[in-house]
């Protein structure tokens, strides 16, 4: 049977870097192909060359056995290329019908021709059996719904290859179901799927054979059922190279128990969460974005209320909202710091002292002395570069904007500091001295919780792992080795040989 | 000197040089008039009553937010305080009293519009623009659309109307609230928090504010000078009016964003708005000097805030490298944006 989609030998580079490297991809009418591979594998360059939104510098693209030349989204749309993007693109104040014939409006003299607009809307969702209606808006719908109606607009489109970049991020469980039977849908009507995702237990599920990445070089393209998820992660990390510097031993803690989380839930986002966390140690967290573990971090500086169950903190129940916590001795460096963290437009001194005007004002006055003092000390101990207290934040690279929201909390008397995403987007010196950091707080007594998406930095600072899955601790680890690749297993829900299932 | 002194030497001397060069501007054409004792005495008068109000109109700017009813809420403050004493007989302590209870008519306005803004997600400018029309009915409602006189006592008259070495009294009760401003802004938690508050909203709130204690005070305290305002010039005026203060909310407007405010939050200084307002000014009274006609007069004003306002918009999102988000969004719905990144 002759391909939808065949790529060949498809080459990129960015400034003189290779992002892909001679790298072949072909699709069949009815299949969904998953492409599979760590950050800056290459997929998302891949998928945009296919989409026009790059030129390729090498190979060739045929659809449906015919050469083509993809040198904008709009021709790859009139090629019948649909792509559906992690960042919906919906007008969420307009209908469905509005939203799908947009940019296609049906026009009969220059006039909208509504109606036929609307029956046609009205025929797609019939003939594909989606539930939804032409008319509700945008803004009443579910996430999974608004992914409906953006699958209806590329059908609209009448694309024969529909590209899914990590549809199902942000979606539940019971709303990836429905997608899922959409997706089957659109096989049975030949249409061909590109599927991206980390997600292996997804993959396995899904798709109908798989592609991996690695470094800009295709490694392989095997039929589902032909290998086990842990040689999928095996080829993901290329495991001759990294397994062995990443293996780590892991001790248990011989410190009391400072933060306890007994059996949390909010609904739709965790359930039944319970660890604990030691004095002086650093717990990190992984798990996929979306997983709830970001929540469970808010739950516990309390700028959220969870549906159910219980945060102690040195034996005694918390209340309250985040001013409480952080009176209690918390402290948390959140995973936006530039939304979150940080109030641009101030000072490094100023922002720093943000959380400090218990020390540094007496009835409500400020005391400057003790102001000017926080800023210096902090730029300091961080070493903060440029090294002036009263330089506005806005202008700090990612590391060093980071180590003002560390400031923020290191000059407190800090009894435990959450952490979210503390390295993303910072350079590899920076981050090492965050890491050193994070450890000197923990020498000193400070429990440390860390939630990262970078599984060779969960390894390298904590000292226990946990790892979450679909709003539950799926996988835990105390003692004992621990590789990348197990955490990798983990994370998507599956079972590898290390550590043991969580509570 | 290193380029970045000069720098910020160049900023801070911005306003000085601008009011200097108008200064100029009217004296060499109009030296018979605007060089006269009159002239700024008259200038001074009315730059007190709004330069009043930008002391706490000041606050709900630099949360991102805005009082536009500051003009009504002077205009209900007059006409409580004149009504009270007129009515009470006009001894001097019926002076103390009314004066308090107009002071309280214009921190319950400001009170209510900071319980809106902090409870519900509506845009400011929306809430405080209804707000006025309730409140200028209110102040109509107590005058019955009529002007009350009222020429004595002495102790009432002389807040507005008296002199002290040739300077009219409201300039030194400018004086007093704007360093009592300018401390409150500079050297309290509270003026910190503003800034904190105004300058990102959701990394104060993750840093333990009480984003909505600042909201209400910003707006109490805005209420409260309005209503200081609203009584000087009824005493100025010996005359309490429904419509008195009307269309002071464009010169206070004018005055912060010349000054240097950002509509954006979370930039701005009392300084500047006190140089904005002395801009403004003069600004009304040259065109008044050179003979260009009333109807002309507002259109430069407002030209003058369009081209400060879009000079401020652009400085600010080049400056912040915050995304442009709509100010009025509730804090928890931006909070919950969580980045979307790969994971693993």
């Amino acid at each position: 049977m002759n391909p939808l989609l065949q790529m060949r030998g498809i080459t990129k580079t960015f400034g003189g870097i290779k992002v892909l490297d001679n790298v072949d991809l072909d699709v069949r009418a009815g299949e969904v192909h998953a492409v599979m591979g760590e950050n800056g594998a290459g997929k998302s360059t891949l998928m945009k060359i296919l989409t026009g939104v790059y030129p390729k510098d090498g190979g060739t693209i045929e659809l449906g056995g015919q050469p083509v030349e993809i040198d904008s989204r709009k021709q790859a749309a009139k090629l019948g290329i649909g792509m559906i993007y992690q960042e919906l693109s919906l007008i969420p104040t307009l209908t469905v019908a509005q939203n799908v014939m947009l940019s296609d409006e049906v026009t009969t003299a220059g006039v909208l021709s509504i109606g036929a607009m609307r029956k046609r809307v009205a025929e797609l969702v019939r003939t594909y059996g989606f539930r939804l209606g032409a008319d509700a808006l945008v803004e009443t719908l579910s996430i999974a719904q608004r992914q409906t109606v953006e699958i209806l607009k590329t059908l609209n489109r009448d694309c024969s290859l529909i590209i899914m970049d990590e549809p199902t991020a942000s979606l539940s469980n019971r709303e990836s179901k429905v997608l899922f039977e959409i997706i089957q849908t659109l096989k049975a009507q030949g249409i061909g799927i590109l599927y991206i995702s980390h997600r292996l237990d997804e993959v396995f599920e899904l798709a109908d054979r798989l592609t991996v990445l690695r470094d800009g070089v295709k490694v392989a393209t095997v039929e589902r059922g032909a290998m086990a998820p842990a040689d999928i992660v095996k080829m993901m990390l290329g495991k001759e190279l990294k397994a062995v510097g990443t293996a780590r031993h892991l001790h248990p803690p011989s410190s009391p128990v400072t933060v306890e989380v007994d059996h949390l839930s909010r609904k739709g986002l965790f359930e039944e969460v319970s660890f604990q966390a030691y004095r002086g140690e650093i717990l990190g967290i992984g798990g996929l974005v979306g997983s709830g573990r970001t929540e469970v971090l808010r739950c516990i500086f309390g700028i959220d209320t969870p549906d159910s169950g219980q945060i102690r903190f040195e034996g005694r129940q918390l209340t309250g909202g985040t001013r409480r916590r952080i009176m209690q001795g918390f402290g948390l460096i959140p995973e936006d710091r530039r939304n979150q963290g940080l109030v641009p437009l101030l000072s490094i001194e100023r922002n720093v002292a943000v959380t400090n005007y218990d020390s540094a004002s007496r009835a409500g006055i400020v005391d400057r002395r003790r102001e000017r003092r926080l800023g210096s000390e902090a730029v300091e101990r961080l070493d903060i570069r440029p090294a002036r207290p009263s330089q506005i934040v806005s202008n700090l690279s990612g590391g060093n904007a980071q180590k003002v929201v560390l400031g923020k909390w290191l000059l407190r008397d800090l009894k435990v500091l959450l952490v979210d995403e503390p390295t993303s987007g910072i350079d590899v010196g920076a981050k090492e001295e965050i890491y050193t950091r994070m450890r000197e707080l923990a020498d000193n007594g400070v429990t440390i919780i860390m939630v990262s998406s970078d599984v060779a930095e969960l390894l390298r600072v904590s000292d226990r792992i946990l790892v979450f899955h679909r709003g539950r601790i799926h996988w835990e680890y105390s003692d004992g080795a621990v590789s990348e690749e197990s955490v990798l297993l983990a994370a998507s829900g599956l079972t590898p040989e290390e550590g043991r299932p969580g509570r | 000197m290193n380029l970045d002194s000069i720098k910020k030497w160049g900023t801070r001397l911005q306003m000085p040089l601008i009011l200097l060069l108008v200064i100029l501007i009217l004296a060499i054409f109009q030296p018979g008039i605007f060089l006269t004792f009159g002239n700024f005495r008259s200038i001074l008068l009315a730059i007190s009553i709004y330069g009043l109000m930008v002391c706490g109109a000041i606050y709900p700017i630099l949360l991102g937010g805005i009082d536009l009813a500051v003009g009504a809420t002077a205009a209900m403050a007059g006409a409580a305080t004149v009504l009270f004493i007129v009515n009470s007989g006009g001894s001097d302590s019926s002076v103390l009293v009314g004066v308090m209870a107009g002071l309280a008519t214009g921190v319950a306005a400001g009170v209510v519009h900071g319980l809106i803004v902090s409870s519900f997600n509506v845009p400011p400018f929306l809430i405080t623009l209804a707000s006025m029309n309730i409140i200028y009915g209110i102040a109509q409602l107590l005058t019955g659309n009529k002007l009350i006189p009222i020429l004595k006592p002495k102790s009432f008259t002389a807040i507005g109307g008296g002199s002290l070495f040739g300077v009219p009294s409201s300039i030194y009760i400018l004086l007093v609230v704007a360093t009592l401003s300018y401390l409150l802004l500079n050297h309290t938690t509270f003026g910190r928090y503003v800034y904190a508050v105004g300058g990102n909203p959701v990394a104060a709130k993750m840093s333990g504010i009480n984003t909505r204690g600042v909201t209400l005070l910003a707006y109490a305290i805005s209420g409260l000078t309005a209503a200081m305002a609203g009584i000087v010039l009824a005493s100025m005026n010996q005359q309490a009016f429904a419509r008195a203060a009307q269309g002071y909310e464009t010169n206070v407007l004018a005055a912060l964003v010349t000054g240097g405010a950002s509509l954006m939050g979370g930039v701005g200084s009392l300084q500047g708005g006190m140089f904005g307002a002395l801009l403004i000014g003069l600004i009304d009274n040259g065109l008044r000097l050179m003979g260009v006609p009333s109807q002309y007069n507002g259109m430069v004003k407002a030209i003058v805030v369009i081209a400060a306002v879009a000079f401020s918009a652009y400085t600010h999102h080049r400056d912040s490298g915050l995304a442009r988000t709509r100010r009025w969004q509730p804090i928890r719905q931006t909070e919950n944006r969580t980045a979307r990144k790969e994971p693993l």
